[in-house]
Formats: C-alpha cells, sequence, structure tokens
C-alpha cells in the first residue's frame, strides 16, 4: 500500500516489538542442590527455556518433573538460587537475568532447591497461585499509576480476569491483545514516529483508542539499580550480586509534560528525572545546556555548541553519547531492558510502549559505580 | 534531594476492611526508607493473625519489597498513605 498511514506503519512496528518481547526466553540449564540429591548418580541438569515476561515458579513442574526421582520424600518449597544469592519470584525472569548477570551467560546456570525455603530473604510462595496474585496486583497498581485508580483492572469480568493471567502464563499475545486494549491503560500518548513524522493534522489513526479515550500521562516504572565496582572496565569482572541489599528497588512513575506540542523524551532525559541521586554529577556538567530533554529528532538542537548547523542526518546520538561520558564515568554504566543495552537517545515513550510487560509495568535494570 | 527525602517519616492511616478488628490508633509514622514489609508485618503483630492482606486505597496489594517512600510518593492522599487490612482477601 503506498499511501498507507505512517500509524498503520508504526502500529505494525509495535506488535512487532511486542512480539519480540513475548517471544524472548532466556536459556536455562539448572542444577539440582547437591542437598537435595537423594540418588546416585546425581541427576544431569535440566536444560529449558525462562520465558523473559514469565516467572520462576511457573516453571516448576516440568523442572520437577524432571528431578522427580532424585527428590527426598516431603513437602517442596522450591527456590532458585544464582550463584547464592536466592531469586525473588515475583521478579519476571528476564530482569532478573538482566540484572544478575552483568555479562549475559548463556545458558544461565542457576540452581533449584526443593527443601530449606530463605524465608528471611523471599516472601512466601505458594506457586502459581502468588504469582498470579502478585500479577494482578501489580496490574492494578500500575492501572492506579496511569489512571488514577484501579477501576479498569478491578471492574474486569471474572472470566477476563483469568483468561488475562492464561495469555500471560501461556505467553500467548493474541488473547493478551483483545483484553488488555479493553482496559486502556495504553499506548502512553501516541506513538512517537506517528506524532512527529507526520505534519498533517491527526487524523483517523487505526489504533484501537477512540480521540475520546483516556490521555495517560504517567508511566509506571520498577527501576533496579544495581552497584558495580567504580573502575569496572569489563562486564565480565563485575561482582555478582551477593545479597539483595546491595539493589535498590526503586518505583517512580515518569510523569509526561507535553512541551509545545510535541514532546520528545530521550530515555537519558526520562532517567534523570527518575534516578536525579544518580545523575547529579551529569546535570551539573550540563547545566549550561539548553533543555537536553526538548529536542527533537529531525531538528536536533546541537549538544555540543561546537558546530552549529550541522546537519545531524547520521547518528544524531553521538555527539551527546560522547559528551556526557566523562560524567557518567563516575556513576552511570549500563542501561538494560529486556535484555537491550538501548541507546540512551531512543525516545522514551517508544521504550515504555514497546518493551513494558504484560503488567504495564516497564522494568528498568540500571548499573551504577560506587 | 531524593536521598534526604526518603528519610523523611511518613503518615499511615490504617484503615481495617471487611471484619477485621479496628486498631486503637489507626495512624502512625514510619521512615521513607523502610519497605512496605514493616507495615504488613507491624499489622500483624497488632492483630495477632499470621495472614493479613494488606492494600493501598483499597486497590492494590504492593510487594512487601516496594519502599515506603515510594508508596507515598506514587499513591498518598491528602498527605496520608492509606493502607487497608483484611482477615480475607478483599479486592482480588
Amino acid at each position: 500500500m503506498a499511501a498507507a498511514p505512517r500509524g498503520q506503519e508504526a502500529a505494525a512496528w509495535s506488535e512487532e516489538a511486542a512480539r519480540l518481547v513475548w517471544g524472548g526466553a532466556v536459556p536455562l540449564q539448572v542444577h539440582l542442590h547437591d542437598a537435595d540429591v537423594t540418588a546416585l548418580p546425581p541427576p544431569p541438569p535440566f536444560l529449558t527455556l525462562g520465558p523473559r515476561i514469565g516467572y520462576f515458579p511457573l516453571l516448576v513442574s516440568t523442572i520437577k518433573a524432571h528431578f522427580s526421582s532424585s527428590l527426598p520424600p516431603g513437602v517442596d518449597t522450591v527456590w532458585f538460587e544464582y550463584k547464592g544469592l536466592p531469586l525473588k519470584w515475583y521478579i519476571p525472569i528476564g530482569v532478573l537475568f538482566d540484572l544478575l548477570c552483568a555479562d549475559p551467560e548463556r545458558p544461565w546456570n542457576l540452581t533449584v532447591h526443593f527443601r530449606g525455603y530463605p524465608a528471611d530473604i523471599l516472601s512466601p510462595c505458594e506457586g502459581e497461585d502468588s504469582v498470579k496474585w502478585n500479577y494482578n496486583n501489580s496490574l492494578k497498581e500500575a492501572a492506579f499509576i496511569i489512571t488514577g485508580n484501579s477501576k479498569n483492572v478491578m471492574n474486569m469480568s471474572q472470566a477476563d480476569q483469568l483468561a488475562m493471567w492464561e495469555s500471560v502464563r501461556k505467553g500467548d499475545l493474541d488473547s493478551y491483545m483483545n483484553i488488555s486494549t479493553k482496559l486502556k491503560l495504553g499506548p502512553f500518548e501516541e506513538d512517537f514516529l506517528v506524532r512527529t513524522s507526520s505534519l498533517e493534522p491527526r487524523q483517523g489513526s487505526d489504533e484501537p483508542e477512540s480521540p475520546g479515550s483516556v490521555k495517560p500521562c504517567r508511566v509506571p516504572v520498577r527501576l533496579y539499580v544495581r552497584r558495580v565496582q567504580q573502575d569496572l572496565e569489563d562486564l565480565e569482572d563485575a561482582k555478582p550480586v551477593s545479597d539483595w541489599e546491595s539493589v535498590s528497588y526503586i518505583n517512580r512513575p515518569f510523569e509526561i509534560r507535553k512541551e509545545g506540542g510535541r514532546s520528545y523524551i530521550a530515555l537519558e532525559h526520562a532517567l534523570e528525572t527518575l534516578l536525579p541521586e544518580f545523575f547529579s554529577s551529569k546535570l551539573t556538567a550540563r547545566a549550561a545546556d539548553p533543555e537536553p530533554g526538548a529536542t527533537t529528532p529531525d531538528s536536533e538542537p546541537d549538544d555540543s555548541g561546537t558546530s552549529p548547523g550541522t546537519p545531524h542526518d547520521e547518528k544524531p546520538a553521538s555527539a551527546s553519547l560522547q559528551e556526557t561520558d566523562v560524567a557518567k564515568k563516575t556513576k552511570l554504566k549500563l542501561v538494560r531492558v529486556q535484555g537491550i543495552e538501548l541507546d540512551m537517545d531512543i525516545p522514551f515513550l517508544w521504550v515504555a510502549n514497546n518493551l513494558k510487560n504484560p503488567e504495564c509495568y516497564l522494568h528498568v535494570c540500571v548499573y551504577v559505580g560506587a | 534531594m531524593a536521598g534526604s527525602e526518603a528519610e523523611q517519616k511518613v503518615v499511615v492511616h490504617v484503615r481495617s476492611a471487611g471484619n477485621a478488628p479496628i486498631l486503637k490508633q489507626d495512624k502512625f509514622k514510619i521512615s521513607g526508607r523502610d519497605k512496605f514489609l514493616r507495615v504488613i508485618e507491624f499489622l500483624r503483630r497488632q492483630l495477632h493473625q499470621d495472614t493479613l492482606f494488606v492494600y493501598v486505597n483499597s486497590s492494590f496489594s504492593p510487594s512487601p519489597d516496594e519502599l515506603i517512600i515510594d508508596l507515598y510518593n506514587n499513591f498518598a492522599i491528602d498527605g496520608k498513605l492509606v493502607v487497608n487490612y483484611a482477615l480475607s482477601a478483599a479486592w482480588g
């Protein structure tokens, strides 16, 4: 279609991104903890794929089946561990991998325990029910941030609520979309591409949202800030996370403010706003710069100030990245979302709309030097 | 800035839901640095209940790991974080 509206193009692209996020998985090699082995020889490790948007307790039945002949009798309280750290079951698998494996290890070698649940570190888990409870409550929490209440989710029919959970559990994006569009929790504003690339007035976009629908103004974000060595050169050398106290779990929504009708918000600006304590040095360094967040991709103001008028047709990101490198060295090391090390100039709203998890939260892993 | 903000104490207003007993003192101050778990444990102790369902704004049950300051900043109403507790699941 020669005259296909750009909105359609962007929507198709968005759907493709969602498919990639939903299809993403971490190859796992699960070892049975020595203390749980009652058979000789010990069972071989179990290889499986952990969906990025999935949760560890959902893998338990298949893993247990594999190890069943080696397990001691008694009641199971299953938990997973990576390099001595018990894994929090309510954090999506993909987020745990991005956060704990500085240098992505494939397969990811984990240990499964069937006894000795570390109740002082992990909140109690009763299998799938707990995960489902956590999912529904996170979704309600996200809805509250987006719309100011949780009614959309609380008023869902039992059938829809169940079907939505099933879609997440099975990784079935199509059924998820059927139900989630009814919740009207997104997209956050319009798709960035639609807004900036079409100069004609907004006309019938193909999005299911009608023009009169509620415009969300806060994006729910969960941030996981991991401290690594200040002088870390190679991610491979990052010291493993030995306890959860060294990871800050921060929940701060990002407020979308329109600036002159067009609001191009770079990921970098969004993170500066969300985590001022880790960007402080950088803010000082750039204090003289005119509004770093108010730039647009097609008319990018020259950040460096050294060559005014230079057309930024290629890699508009490089200048600002280099410039901020010095300041960043002191603090920010890495930002990872859905396994991707994102370019800091990418539009934040694109990230939020396309890389969010099914419960409408955007999970961002941040590595800082400390 | 965010650091000093987290040190501030915030007011939590606890309200019973369903047939959970009402506490004599329904407002208390808690450090922003604490986790939501602190509130859950406090209520469990006060009510002598091992199982308690604890919600914010009669809507959702946050993770015990969430920081009080985050919940306060995101969901407080009139300067108070409203926490509801029930003996059985009240809001899903």
